[in-house]
């Protein structure tokens, strides 16, 4: 008679408000008995790093359909190409440039994403290059009572326009019509998850805090951002190749550190579908 | 018996809408017989540049003062190093990295300095050429419908907006530093004694007051595109020696990047103004 033993999951806290790293086996994460598991610990901690993982573009897409609905970037389903090197990616390094800046994926959907997952293929020079996440959920926790009460009803709008600024604040007109076209709009500060938890809104897109000037909006949107972003919720991961880091959208912002657009570096990343809008 | 030659101004023009080389020695300059037609040519060319003319700062203060400068320096000084090397400013560093983005200086003084004078002391080996863009001319090539639709315009100019341009993710701190400066609201269209008319524009200008602020930021970077567009851009590339000096009122200017660390030295002195924005 065979016992079969019940996996287990195994992770260690990186810093007390952000981060494990995830210790079980290949073969035991893509089983799926442990996605539950994952799922919460997820929620939890903002970031999971599976190190040295080394998941192939198929054992990836695999793994990320054990936890959730599988959001397709490409047509036919598989990871997709993160680099900012123009010969791979002719269309989207312009676009990643945003991403050197803190932000959260798809602020201008309903719904925005649940999760992703990058996988490296090729890392930037050590000291380059890294990934910073940083836990909204701690932050807002962590904010005084008082402080809380001035935030928590206020509303601001984001766009993706406002981030253009970010990396080209001189644009050609034709450049800034082009991404004012996708549009804006009005998110809460503070977001209260259908879980009871609450985590800020923030990150390169939100443009203005409605019904306030434009220089207290600017205080409130900078300072929470160095808050959220402060050493005690922020994770900054040094890659190796085969690592893979997962990471809560819904709780999280996060930013690609500066590294050479020539230097090769590829990630490999998938997604999950939302599951709850902000709200 | 000797005749005395009172010496004439020599000088060519470098593009229809914009510049003037003066081709006058230091002597004749110094003497302070050409002072009245400098003042009015660079009323007129907007940048006039002196090739090779070798400005001790006792010249450059004298030749400043003849022309009516009788102006110091931001920090009390009659000349003012301008350096990116911190060990030569370590205060001003950071401020003059918005030198990297189209400016006028003067946009939070409701009267403005008159003109500003460079004098290269030690070249950048790439970049740092600095760029001059007319906005007397390129408000004259204006259609009349769009002259008549910034009529009454209003804009508001902030220190802290265009700071954002060259740090988007400022600390609490910074931008608290950066709001203490004031704001100021101009006249897009300025209306000078003269009866000239220029546009007011730069990092600065932040927001058309009364308009949708996407509307807003599509007019500002329209503008600011046409007025520094090829016809009324002059880029000055720096000989060891060389003085320009530009008009403050009708001008924007813009340093290329360059190494901060390079060593690159520009001695500055400025024309005190007498005209506000606006009467």
């Amino acid at each position: 008679m065979t016992v079969h033993a019940a996996t287990r999951l195994v992770a260690k806290d990186i810093k007390p408000k952000i981060g494990a790293r995830v210790l079980n086996t290949k073969a035991e994460l893509l089983s799926g008995e442990l996605a539950a598991a994952l799922r919460e610990l997820l929620e939890q901690r903002g970031v999971l790093v599976f190190p040295k993982i080394d998941f192939t573009d198929d054992e990836q897409v695999a793994f990320t359909r054990t936890l959730g609905a599988y959001a397709a970037e490409t047509p036919d389903g598989s990871v997709s190409k993160i680099t900012l090197d123009l010969k791979e990616n002719p269309a989207a390094a312009e676009y990643l440039k945003g991403s050197l800046f803190w932000h959260i994926d798809g602020t201008m959907n309903g719904v925005p994403i649940l999760a992703s997952m990058l996988s490296c293929k090729v890392p930037s020079p050590k000291g380059t290059g890294n990934t910073g996440f940083c836990n909204t959920y701690a932050a807002w926790a962590d904010l005084p009572a008082e402080r809380k009460a001035d935030l928590e009803q206020l509303r601001v709008m984001h766009g993706v326009w406002p981030t253009l600024f970010f990396y080209e604040p001189e644009p050609s007109l034709a450049k800034l019509k082009g991404m004012q076209a996708i549009g804006e709009k009005e998110l809460p500060l503070v977001w209260k998850h259908q879980s009871g938890r609450k985590s800020l809104v923030l990150g390169c897109t939100a443009h203005r805090v409605l019904d306030v000037d434009a220089m207290q909006s600017a205080q409130i949107i900078h300072g929470l951002r160095e808050w959220a972003t402060s050493e005690p919720f922020s994770y900054s991961h040094e890659w190796s190749v085969g690592d893979c880091v997962m990471w809560d959208n819904t709780g999280t912002m996060h930013r690609a550190e500066a590294y050479d657009p020539m230097c090769g570096r590829m990630m490999h990343r998938t997604k999950l579908e939302g599951e709850e809008p902000f709200a | 018996m000797t005749l005395a030659t009172a010496a004439r101004l020599h000088f060519e023009v470098i593009k229809p809408k914009i510049g003037a080389r003066i081709l006058n020695s230091r002597e004749e300059l110094l003497s302070g017989a050409l002072c009245d037609e400098i003042n009015a040519l660079l009323e007129e060319r907007c940048v006039l540049v002196f090739p090779r003319v070798d400005f001790s700062d006792e010249d450059q203060v004298r030749f400043t003062n003849l022309l009516g400068g009788n102006a110091l320096e931001i920090r009390g000084e009659e000349v003012f190093k301008v350096s990116l090397d911190k060990a030569v400013n370590q205060q001003v560093a950071e401020y003059l990295l918005g030198s990297l983005y189209w400016h006028i200086d003067g946009t939070m003084n409701p009267v403005p300095i008159r003109a500003s004078m460079l004098t290269a002391k030690v070249l950048a080996p790439e970049g740092g050429d600095t760029l001059f863009a007319n906005t007397a001319t390129s408000y004259d090539d204006l259609p009349d419908a769009v002259k008549a639709k910034l009529e009454g315009y209003r804009v508001q100019h902030s220190l802290w907006a265009s700071a954002l341009y060259h740090t988007p993710e400022p600390s609490d701190a910074q931008l608290d530093d950066w709001q203490s400066r004031g704001e100021a609201e101009l006249p897009l269209v300025s209306v000078h004694k003269s009866g000239r008319k220029s546009l007011v524009l730069g990092n600065t200008a932040a927001l058309v007051i009364g308009v949708d602020y996407r509307k807003s930021a599509q007019l500002l970077h329209k503008l600011r595109n046409f007025a520094t567009s090829d016809p009324y851009m002059y880029r000055h590339v720096w000989t060891l020696g060389d003085t320009v000096m530009w008009d403050n009122r009708t001008s924007l200017h813009r340093a290329t990047p360059y190494d901060p660390d390079c060593g690159r030295m520009m001695h500055r002195t400025i024309l005190k103004g007498y005209e506000a924005w606006e009467a």
